[in-house]
């Protein structure tokens, strides 16, 4: 926390972090229910 | 897709210059930002959490316009629209309460101080919380779309509310947001460029994600609808 708080530039790079993991993580969950949905559709 | 190019581009420009643009305090060079008393190089932070808490706003009231819509209309198409608009505006709410969290850590000194800002976003977490929670409860489509529709236009009226009025009420350590009761914008020029290119950037991505979205959701729905018949 010490050195966070010397470096506060860090802490700007986690907070950009956090929203890309944020946007990753959806895009990722609509990808799975993209492939869900291709099986779906190959299977009929 | 030449939008998602540009975009993609944007947004990398601002992520580093928001990064990386040294702070002096005696600007002189066009590259270089001001420093702020106080908060240093955590002033840099701006750039992507008030974004991620302006998309969180557009998303919440897009979400009480469909329901406006569909209420109207009676087209599941509207109701699509309206969830997915309020699954966006969640994911960003959490992300803008998340930043401000770590913000608060290093500027106030506690992650969580029950500040009127972080009380409105807290509450407005909750409400459109209970507005999933409605809809997984309810199993009859064109039920669930009515009541959600309705759930989402008073949700959506809450949030100037929440956003706007109550932090402005009650005295709070939040720093003057950039439209403050004078109606100016005190703020660096350089650093105003910067924060409105991750507006436009945030916003652009947040379309995108949206129609991505309603495309799924759609298609899901069409899905079901054939298996039914």
């Amino acid at each position: 926390m010490e050195f966070l708080s010397q470096n506060s530039l860090y802490i700007v790079l986690f907070i950009v972090l956090i929203c890309w993991i944020g946007i990753y993580g959806y895009l990722f969950s609509l990808d799975k229910k993209v492939t869900k949905l291709k099986k779906l559709i190959n299977k009929e | 897709m030449k939008f998602k190019i540009v975009l993609g581009i944007v947004f990398t420009i601002v992520i580093i210059a928001g990064l990386s643009m040294p702070m002096v305090p005696l600007p002189q060079r066009w590259y270089e930002l001001p420093i702020i008393p106080g908060l240093e190089e955590r002033a840099r932070i701006i750039f992507f959490h008030v974004p991620a808490a302006w998309v969180a706003v557009i998303a919440f009231i897009l979400s009480l316009v469909y329901g406006i819509q569909y209420l109207k209309n009676k087209k599941i198409d509207y109701d699509i629209k309206s969830v997915s608009a309020a699954g966006l505006g969640f994911l960003f709410c959490i992300l803008a309460t998340i930043t401000g969290a770590i913000w608060a850590k290093f500027s106030w000194g506690a992650f969580w101080n029950w500040d009127p800002r972080q009380t409105s976003i807290f509450v407005l977490l909750l409400i459109y919380g209970a507005y999933f929670a409605l809809r997984s409860s309810i199993e009859v489509e064109e039920k669930r779309a009515s009541l959600s529709a309705v759930y989402a236009i008073i949700a959506g009226i809450s949030v100037p509310f929440f956003i706007f009025i109550l932090p402005r009420i009650v005295a709070s350590l939040h720093p003057d947001p950039i439209i403050n009761p004078q109606a100016k914008i005190h703020m660096n020029p350089k650093m105003l460029v910067i924060i409105f290119a991750s507006l436009a950037c945030f916003t652009g991505i947040y379309y995108w994600m949206f129609k991505l979205k309603v495309c799924i959701t759609r298609l899901a729905h069409q899905q079901q609808f054939n298996k039914e018949n």
